[in-house]
């Protein structure tokens, strides 16, 4: 041990001169804050998180379908079907597809078709296509080009989202089999 | 895309409005087959089997991402099986990415997991990166 801490001594002695060489360079102090801001949010542990709620927000653009069983916020613009349980399409999105769901609330636009158990056309809703409900409500102000037909639930329901298996547990698998 | 082709695909800096705009959230039963677009910042904890275009992206532990990143800035806690282009790219332990990391800068923690190369490209590459290259093996 001792003939190891000599010679670690004596190569740092050389190697005194080393900070001047690594020098930091020109310093990107933006975005390294920028990266520690993002990181406050991460789990680190990776221990499961409580059930989140979606949030697509207004900048975002999504091309294709999207599909969750937990609940949805858009407020972003989605060019493709949406799949879910309880989805809240705010006043500035705009969905150009299907949506399917338990509770659809919309105050945005969707061209397309809302087939769910309970539909909320709000005030600022704008909804071209038809809605399949078996419960609806129409707030005064929105607009509706479509038929409304209470038939949810009476045809077969191939729409309504698939149950799929979190990440977690295949990942789970994955790291067990690895092991 | 709806982008014009002139726009570089990644800033090099933070955009001067960037901080306010909202983050988005894809919880871990969400799943997306297709392409992500915006201007600001993207956490995935679920499932996005396309391409992403972002200024920020977090993937979380659960969090799966197959498909091309291109982002100024990436912090990856999950797994990632596609090509990442990213200026700052950050691999917490938990990392599991298969394929390519073009960055700038990089930090990657101990226990991430990579397979494949992490080519190292200049600034002016991500400043005029207008279309990513062929995808060859």
């Amino acid at each position: 041990m001792t003939t190891m801490f000599t010679r670690n001594d004596k190569t740092s002695d050389p190697g005194a001169k080393a900070p001047e060489k690594t020098e930091p360079p020109a310093p990107v102090p933006v975005e390294t804050k920028r990266l520690q801001a993002s990181a406050q949010p991460m789990p680190y542990t990776g221990a499961s998180q409580a059930v989140m709620a979606s949030v697509i927000s207004k900048a975002l653009k999504i091309t294709g379908q999207v599909e969750s069983t937990e609940d949805i916020q858009l407020d972003g613009q989605i060019d493709g079907d949406v799949r879910g349980v309880s989805i809240k399409v705010g006043s500035n999105a705009k969905v150009k597809g299907s949506v399917y769901g338990e509770t659809v609330e919309l105050a945005g636009t969707i061209e397309g078709k809302i087939e769910a158990k309970k539909v909320v056309l709000t005030r600022s809703a704008h909804m071209s296509g038809d809605v399949i409900h078996q419960d609806i409500t129409i707030e005064s102000g929105a607009f509706i080009d479509g038929h409304c037909r209470p038939e949810f639930g009476k045809t077969e329901n191939k729409n309504m989202p698939p149950v799929h298996k979190p990440v977690a547990v295949a990942r789970e698998a994955a790291e067990k089999s690895s092991v | 895309m709806s982008a014009s082709p002139r726009r570089p695909l990644i800033r090099t800096l933070p955009a001067a409005d960037g901080a306010q705009l909202p983050v988005s959230l894809l919880g871990k039963a969400f799943t997306v087959r297709g392409t992500l677009d915006t201007d600001g910042e993207v956490h995935v904890y679920g499932n996005v089997l396309g391409r992403i275009n972002a200024d920020v992206l977090v993937v979380g532990y659960d969090g799966y991402v197959e498909g091309d990143v291109v982002v100024r800035d990436a912090r990856i806690a999950g797994r990632l099986n596609g090509r990442l282009f990213a200026f700052n790219v950050t691999l917490d332990s938990s990392a599991d990415i298969t394929g390519r990391i073009f960055h700038h800068t990089a930090e990657v923690a101990k226990g991430a997991r990579i397979e494949g190369r992490m080519p190292w490209r200049p600034l002016n590459y991500f400043q005029t990166l207008e279309q990513l290259p062929e995808n060859r093996p």
